[in-house]
């Protein structure tokens, strides 16, 4: 028998952490899709005291990245929360399947589900809205504006590449999070990210200063090849997948 | 069934068997209840069962039949009836001659006490 | 089945539970796992079921090594803890999702159990008592036919016609090539069901013998006067419960809380006794 990964057992186990798992992630998808659309329609409804759609709809990449970002971290931070408890943790830790196939559980619905989820759910909510407004206004102006695909295209992917690694950066930090405290998951992670990015923010910053302090820079043309993105991409890339290396490594040592 | 206190559960276990053949409850070349069973009835660990049939085998009163199970032996009534005897004369048999003496009972007492309870009661 | 070489387990400095614990635990036995209240009966189920990592020393269940957790392993353990949470689901979805974990799972077994414990199929397993959950869980736990059968107090929160009912599952349950290992503080529900007695204390194994070798060697005896002969002895309605040693190969019936007592006070008088 492969102790490590088994392709039968691992659809088992993703079969039955759903069962549990399952509810507190459509719950809280519906509480998502609930704000997402109230928002939607605070802003634009009435549609008759619209004003000026462009500017109406600025509301949409904050909203985005907010409301994803609260997502995905809360259901990350809730995935191995009930380790923290013995007597749910003895019976968890005890299913026959491997803690790697755990693992890899815990990252398919908190990576992969969640985020494929909130695309799924802010997509049909801003198609949803647009569409109606469309066929309220019937002009061709808004086209190239409302267009939920130019919303997720309109940067060109080299560009903006750090951006899409963020996704699992944020699942991984808290899903972290949920296997290394015991309570109070997601504060927890929060407080310890924050003063982790602070810290960071101020090294950085200070050695910055130190070593460009009295010098000028020579070139600050991009030259189309975006070489300090991928780079950026690289590190947050890394970064992320150290930090689930030590998720896996904190689900192997978990004791009760 | 009651366990007492003060004997071991696989002598207890013996006498009960010894009780249902006796009795004739069981009879010569019947089956009687497997380790598991009896283990299960009395609510208790199959190995203290085992111990009694093994016990029992030694004394004649049950034998295995390898694949089957225990049955009666033929002459388990007799057995039985000695190993009652030997046990009675060992264990309880000291301790009604401490109370006679004790006691100060006369023999003859004993004698027709003995007989009004056999009349009474067999 | 089971070995342990030198185990030694604590949760810090200050609380040190085993200091080098060797014994092996073998396949046919019922073993009860006695001590006081703290003296790590828990801990030392949960190092064998992997739950737990000791400082050192090594465990051996069924020749592999438990802290790894390998599915191989896990399939063959069934571990009932004191505490635990089920999901708030049907009994049926509930050995839908987990069933099939356990190659040897016995579906008819599992429904034939839950029948002897008066438990409906159809209930949602939050509408439980704990008792009622208890049950289930034990009933899933032996459907697995895990060849480990681990309890930690399984009498707990049982009422008192589900303790028969478990006594005579647990007899049924017992085969050759299956280690139960319950560990209790009420001996008197169990005392019957126990073939070898193993208890805890002072961060060692006080005692591990079978129940004949302990009548073999010891008394219990009820005794209107105690003289030097008895090791230990409680006062009682009719005199003494006591405990001597066997002079006379005599058969008397074991008094678990009786011995659980006298291994703690008179640990000396005991040990050349066992040893």
């Amino acid at each position: 028998m492969n102790n490590t990964f088994d392709l039968h057992r691992f659809t088992l186990l993703l079969k039955r952490q759903w069962l549990e798992f399952g509810k507190i992630f459509l719950i809280t998808l519906l509480v998502a899709t609930g704000v997402v659309a109230a928002f939607y329609a605070l802003t634009l409804l009435p549609l008759q005291e619209l004003g000026y759609i462009s500017d109406q709809l600025r509301f949409r990449e904050p909203l985005f990245i907010i409301f994803g970002f609260l997502f995905i971290s809360i259901i990350a931070s809730s995935y191995f929360a009930h380790l923290g408890q013995k007597s749910k943790a003895i019976i968890d830790l005890l299913i026959p399947a491997s803690t790697f196939e755990k693992f890899l559980a815990g990252f398919f619905f908190t990576s992969i589900l969640s985020v494929l989820a909130f695309l799924l759910i802010f997509t049909i909510t801003d198609w949803a809205f647009i569409t109606y407004i469309k066929s309220y206004f019937r002009t061709g102006d808004l086209k190239e504006l409302a267009e939920v695909k130019t919303f997720f295209s309109k940067n060109e992917i080299g560009t903006f590449a750090p951006v899409y690694v963020m996704p699992f950066t944020v699942t991984s930090v808290f899903l972290l999070g949920s296997a290394y405290f015991n309570r109070f998951h997601y504060i927890k992670t929060a407080i310890c990210v924050m003063l982790f990015s602070g810290a960071w923010t101020y090294i950085v910053m200070n050695v910055v200063d130190v070593l460009l302090s009295g010098k000028t820079s020579i070139n600050l043309g991009n030259n189309g090849k975006d070489t300090m993105e991928w780079l950026l991409f690289s590190i947050i890339a890394l970064c992320t997948l150290v930090v689930l290396s030590i998720t896996y490594v904190r689900l192997k040592e978990k004791e009760v | 069934m009651e366990f007492r206190d003060n004997k071991a559960i696989y002598l207890q276990i013996a006498e009960y068997v010894c009780e249902h053949i006796l009795l004739e409850k069981w009879q010569a070349d019947q089956k009687i209840p497997s380790v598991r069973e009896m283990a299960v009835t009395l609510e208790v660990n199959p190995n203290t069962v085992m111990r009694t049939y093994e016990l029992l085998q030694n004394k004649n009163i049950i034998n295995n039949k390898r694949g089957i199970g225990f049955f009666v032996a033929e002459e388990a009534v007799a057995n039985v009836k000695s190993y009652r005897k030997a046990q009675f004369m060992e264990d309880e048999l000291p301790i009604v001659f401490r109370n006679i003496y004790l006691l100060n009972i006369d023999f003859e007492e004993l004698q027709t006490r003995y007989n009004t309870f056999v009349k009474e009661n067999f | 089945m089971i070995k342990i070489d030198n185990l030694n387990f604590s949760y810090s400095k200050h609380r040190v539970l085993f200091k080098d614990i060797s014994m092996q635990l073998s396949s046919g036995h019922i073993y009860g796992l006695l001590g006081k209240n703290g003296a790590g009966k828990s801990t030392l189920l949960k190092n064998l079921a992997g739950l737990v990592y000791a400082q050192s020393g090594k465990i051996e269940v069924l020749g592999l090594d438990p802290a790894k957790r390998q599915p191989a392993l896990l399939q063959q353990i069934c571990f009932i803890p004191e505490e635990f949470h089920l999901p708030a689901i049907k009994i049926d979805s509930y050995v839908k999702a987990n069933a099939a974990f356990y190659p040897e799972f016995d579906h008819q077994y599992f429904a034939d159990l839950l029948k002897e414990f008066d438990i409906p199929v159809g209930q949602k397993l939050i509408d439980m008592s704990y008792g009622q959950k208890k049950k289930v869980i034990i009933s899933f736990g032996l459907a697995t036919n895990a060849k480990l059968v681990i309890m930690d107090e399984p009498t707990n929160g049982l009422d008192i016609p589900s303790k028969a009912q478990f006594r005579k599952i647990m007899a049924s349950a017992l085969t050759e090539d299956k280690c139960i290992i319950i560990s209790t503080h009420q001996v008197r529900d169990l005392d019957n069901l126990i073939d070898t007695v193993i208890m805890l204390d002072e961060n060692k194994i006080a005692l591990k013998a079978t129940v004949e070798e302990i009548t073999d060697k010891l008394s219990f005896k009820r005794l209107k006067e105690i003289d030097e002969t008895v090791i230990y002895a409680e006062p009682s309605l009719a005199g003494y419960n006591a405990v001597m040693p066997n002079y006379h190969q005599e058969d008397s019936k074991l008094d678990m809380e009786l011995l659980f007592n006298a291994v703690l006070a008179e640990k000396n008088k005991l040990k050349p006794i066992f040893n």
